[in-house]
């Protein structure tokens, strides 16, 4: 088997679909050439979950990531099968609690920091469990 | 070669993936209505918690040490199960994955060289466990018995195996069968393994793959006896199967949550039952010819299937349907029939059978056909009630109250299936 496929995109979402699927005009008359131009229209599935069995949504509670543009109450997409990089905001499982952070690490030491002045960084150096639960890739607020 | 990928204690891995602070505490998880334990984590197995055991009995064990319980959340574990087989899927191919049960498949890896099966079998554990949340064993060997061999012996000794086992070579597979007890073969089962002790000394996998076949033919069961001691011998007699799609009988059956006397909440949850059973009964596109609805009465043994129940009865209808109203009224009809006045019922079920595709339905002389309007109500209910859950469209037989419903004291939310029940992080 092909190395690419082995380790291919699991969501391949609406982008396999039948030609039934295009809406089409309904015209009878001259209007039905439109329906050659017609398409799909957008899937957000399409756009948002890029491996559907590895992508969990969890809900954010509290304001510690509001400067990252993270508020309470909106829906938070996490891809499990990302890999751990410096940068990338985080679900993190520490004392056996999920916590939202970004994930900072230098060659020395790594961090969760919150985006929020009123909250501390957490050194994990001080932690002993700390483990990855997934990365988060996308957030739904309401506007 | 084949692998059966097995989650281990699937039901309290799904529970523990969203709440991490168990990991290392003893989960049990109970059946509809709490009735007994049908999922234990390693711990709670040290613990001496049997599997099947009554929630009821197994309580001062579990309170003793502080045992983390759950109701069954079939919504959290059927999204779950889909997760990992898509998983599979993913990675090896859709027709090389044989979804067996809700927490096991097996794989076929022809397609591997040999050399790479030990770092194929770990990579489908830690890519499963990486993009799911759920910890599986990999068994490997030649043929499917060979490697749900290997699958119970990784979890024997999760540490050493780091949960794979690959039977690749006659040394490894020799001493896999001397170290499984004949019991554990997978369909050996405990009558044959009593049988085999008793009458023949066959104590381990490794004297009975030495018998010949026709003694298998004779003393287990025929021609499955003698398929079993092949693939013992590591030659394919049950190949991959193709997945079940349409099932030839669609049950529904559950226990009421309370104990019911009266025959208006019995009809409701009959038909309630009927409902599910249609929805199931249309999503594979049938239509049944008839339906069986029984009701088991408290004091009975509640494990007895329809075959055994003493209050049974089936109808047959005039032409093959799948529309939920041609069949909650045969169903509740039936109740009238079987209904005792005075007795406690705690449990009833509706069976539908006769099953043809739905669109070789054969029209009846006698009957008025306006079956396409009736196709398009229940499409509308179906996709009504799938879109917005809970049944938000039912018939009025099965009432609104639903006293009889399952009891589920500690249900977890179904936390990837449920907008509104979405799990919370700070």
């Amino acid at each position: 088997m092909e190395g690419e496929e082995f380790y291919g995109a699991a969501y391949k979402g609406s982008r396999q679909f039948l030609q039934q699927d295009v809406k089409t005009a309904n015209a009878t008359g001259f209007g039905a050439a439109a329906d050659d131009y017609m398409e799909r229209g957008i899937d957000l599935n399409e756009q948002l979950i890029k491996n559907k069995p590895a992508t969990y949504f969890f809900r954010m509670k509290g304001d510690a990531m509001k400067d990252a543009g993270i508020f309470d109450n909106d829906v938070l997409i996490i891809d499990r099968s990302l890999k751990l990089a410096d940068g990338k905001i985080i679900v993190a499982v520490l004392n056996g609690e999920l916590l939202v952070r970004r994930f900072h690490k230098n060659f020395s030491s790594a961090f969760l920091i919150p985006e929020n002045s009123r909250y501390k960084n957490i050194n994990l150096a001080e932690f002993s469990d700390f483990s990855l639960w997934g990365v988060v890739t996308y957030v739904i607020h309401q506007v | 070669m084949k692998a059966i990928v097995d989650c281990n204690n699937f039901y309290c891995s799904c529970e523990r993936l969203f709440q991490p602070h168990l990991d290392k505490n003893p989960v049990v998880v109970l059946s509809n209505n709490d009735g007994c334990i049908i999922s234990r984590s390693d711990e709670a197995k040290k613990l001496g918690i049997e599997m099947a055991r009554p929630y009821f009995m197994a309580k001062p064990l579990i309170q003793q040490h502080q045992v983390a319980v759950f109701s069954s959340n079939y919504n959290l574990y059927g999204d779950l199960s889909w997760r990992v087989m898509e998983t599979l899927r993913t990675m090896l191919g859709k027709k090389n994955v044989e979804v067996y049960s809700v927490d096991e498949a097996f794989v076929d890896l022809g397609i591997f060289p040999p050399e790479e099966l030990q770092t194929i079998a770990r990579q489908i554990r830690e890519t499963v466990e990486q993009w799911t949340g759920i910890k599986v064993s990999v068994g490997v060997a030649p043929t499917k018995v060979l490697a749900k061999l290997a699958n119970r012996l990784s979890k024997k000794n999760k540490h050493k195996t780091g949960c794979v086992l690959v039977l690749d070579t006659e040394e490894k597979i020799t001493e896999a069968l001397r170290k499984t007890p004949v019991g554990d073969i997978w369909g050996v089962g405990g009558q044959y393994a009593k049988k085999l002790k008793d009458l023949w000394c066959i104590y381990d996998a490794l004297q009975l793959r030495n018998v010949s076949e026709e003694f298998a033919r004779t003393h287990l069961g025929g021609v499955v006896g003698a398929r079993l001691i092949r693939e013992l011998k590591g030659i394919t007699s049950k190949d991959m199967e193709d997945e079940l799609v349409t099932k030839k009988m669609i049950a529904t059956t559950r226990m009421f949550g309370s104990p019911v006397r009266d025959i208006v909440s019995i009809k409701e949850a009959v038909a309630t039952y009927t409902s599910r059973a249609a929805e199931k009964l249309r999503r594979q596109h049938s239509a049944a010819k008839v339906i069986s609805v029984f009701i088991v009465s408290k004091g009975e043994n509640h494990h007895i299937d329809f075959r055994g129940a003493t209050h049974g009865d089936s109808a047959t209808l005039p032409s093959a349907t799948s529309s939920t109203n041609e069949l909650i009224k045969p169903a509740v009809d039936i109740i009238d029939r079987l209904f005792k006045e005075g007795t406690v019922y705690k449990k009833a079920g509706v069976v539908l059978s006769g099953l043809i595709p739905d669109d070789s339905i054969q029209g009846n002389l006698f009957r008025s056909d306006n079956k396409n309007c009736e196709k398009k109500l229940m499409d509308m209910i179906d996709n009504v009630n799938f879109s917005q859950r809970d049944d938000v469209l039912k018939f009025a037989t099965s009432g609104t109250t639903r006293n009889w419903k399952m009891q589920q004291n500690e249900l977890s939310g179904r936390y990837t299936t449920r907008w509104n029940e979405l799990f919370e992080v700070h």
